[in-house]
């Protein structure tokens, strides 16, 4: 009983927030919530490296200039078992990118962002995840035979 | 017809059990070579919403992947315009990650929970091991430099206990590969491209030598390879990860059984044992499947920026110290609103 009791307390001082299964561990300390992006560009650059993949693109304003920036995507080795390769986004593609920006606002030597949710411009997506009817991805599901 | 299917599939089962014979290598050993995973959506502790049985009935596992299909739907199909601003939607698209679709089965047996002993599916700790667990996730959150992050973050070892042992899923990348040698069975863990080396009826290390995932000894118990492990290193005691993160004690003894029970399926059992940080021994179950493709090497210090974000992020923000405290209270991460830390393992009887 001392031991629930202490739990509670514990509980009801700590978190009040619920639980998303789907973020990343370090999705809070790297990018903030409160900083949502949608970005359109054409990319410049793909680093397809661990742990994430980088994508960077350059976003054109209003007025002419441009901002460099870079966003994280999932890891190579998960998207190479997707069907995704580096020919899935040439350099020069206009994607339009949905984000939380970074906590960091340096912008060096780019400005950072989550790409959570990647499109190209005429509204296809660049990277399928579930297709909403539990998406074969552990080669399990025999629909992915 | 469904009374007819059944009986005809077990008659089927039963002529592959009578049929089927462990594989050997040439000089005798079972062979457990080839890729392996154990995605699956099972969590380490069985969850709240999921029963009180650690075999859950068809029906329900039916219902619960649906459901999470379901989830997986919503997350990818944000309604068009901006992302909610301090909401948590996820900060991944499910594209990026690989969690396994489906629920954990153990010869064939849907579980809902890796753990089997005790019957309540929480890891038993003590007082003692449940104030480490908490102490352990929220150190990680303060962000002043890299040795303070999880070991996943810095790109040591996997997270969570993927390298183990106990070898748990984690996200993405939940491959091995097992290749063998006559005295040596070496488990190539993709993430984070780690190195397990299993030294058969060999000597332990001194006992000050603490390497990364522990000193495995192994024997062969008939078909079954049977390791264990101790001498684990000192900042691998937490093992923080969504879903299925465990506090391991320094002088922690893991128990390990690989037993090949078909061509595709390996059956793996542990036993974690520590009188210190937990009330009892307790007892886990996963199935290693075949993986799909071969092993990618995962190189995670090659691009690391995240942990530079971290860093910067932390100093962009504000000063540290009492600040990580305040912050933890009014926005807490996930890693400490999981309900493996919730006080609820202590109001059922284990």
């Amino acid at each position: 009983m001392q031991r629930y009791l202490l739990g509670l307390l514990l509980t009801a001082t700590l978190f009040p927030a619920s639980y998303q299964a789907w973020a990343h561990h370090a999705f809070s300390a790297e990018f903030d919530a409160k900083k949502p992006v949608t970005l359109r560009g054409n990319v410049t650059k793909v680093e397809w490296i661990n742990p994430h993949a980088w994508i960077h693109l350059a976003v054109v304003h209003d007025d002419g200039h441009t901002t460099d920036w870079m966003v994280e995507g999932g890891t190579p080795n998960t998207l190479l078992r997707a069907g995704v390769n580096k020919n899935t986004l040439p350099i020069g593609s206009e994607i339009v990118v949905r984000g939380y920006q970074s906590k960091d606002l340096t912008c060096k030597p780019a400005c950072k962002a989550n790409g959570r949710d990647i499109v190209f411009s005429d509204g296809r997506k660049v990277f399928m995840g579930s297709s909403g009817t539990g998406a074969p991805k552990d080669g399990l599901d025999p629909r992915g035979r | 017809m469904k009374a007819l299917i059944l009986p005809l599939l077990l008659l089927s089962s039963l002529a592959t059990a009578q049929t089927w014979q462990t594989p050997r290598l040439p000089w005798g050993d079972p062979d457990l070579q080839g890729t392996w995973t154990t995605a699956t959506i099972t969590a380490l502790e069985r969850m709240d919403g999921l029963g009180e049985s650690l075999v859950m009935s068809e029906e329900l596992v039916r219902k619960l992947e649906q459901r999470e299909a379901g989830f997986s739907a919503q997350i990818d199909n944000i309604a068009e315009g901006d992302l909610p601003a301090g909401q948590v939607v996820g900060g991944y698209n499910t594209a990026w990650l690989d969690p396994g679709t489906r629920f954990l089965r153990v010869k064939g047996e849907p579980r809902s929970s890796i753990i089997v002993d005790p019957e309540n599916g929480k890891v038993p700790y003590t007082i003692t091991g449940w104030a480490n667990f908490w102490w352990g996730i929220i150190k990680t959150q303060k962000r002043n430099n890299p040795e303070e992050q999880l070991l996943g973050d810095r790109c040591v070892v996997g997270f969570g206990s993927t390298g183990g042992p106990p070898m748990l899923p984690v996200l993405y990348n939940s491959n091995y590969q097992f290749v063998q040698t006559p005295g040596q069975v070496i488990i190539l863990v993709e993430m984070n491209h780690a190195v397990r080396t299993i030294r058969i009826d060999a000597q332990p290390l001194p006992e000050q030598i603490r390497p990364w995932l522990g000193d495995s000894i192994g024997h062969w118990e008939g078909d079954t390879l049977v390791v264990e492990t101790s001498q684990f290193h000192p900042q691998q005691s937490m093992r923080g990860a969504i879903k299925h993160q465990l506090y391991m004690g320094l002088n922690s003894k893991v128990t390990e059984r690989f037993t090949r029970i078909g061509d595709h399926e390996i059956h793996y059992e542990f036993t974690v044992e520590d009188d210190k940080i937990y009330r009892q021994p307790w007892r886990g179950e996963l199935t290693f499947l075949p993986s799909k493709g071969q092993i990618y090497e995962y190189a995670c210090h090659e691009g690391n920026y995240g942990m530079t974000g971290i860093l910067a992020g932390e100093r962009e923000q504000g000063v540290n110290g009492i600040r990580w405290v305040f912050d933890l209270i009014v926005n807490p991460p996930e890693e400490i609103t999981h309900e493996q830390l919730g006080p609820q393992r202590f109001s059922r009887k284990p």
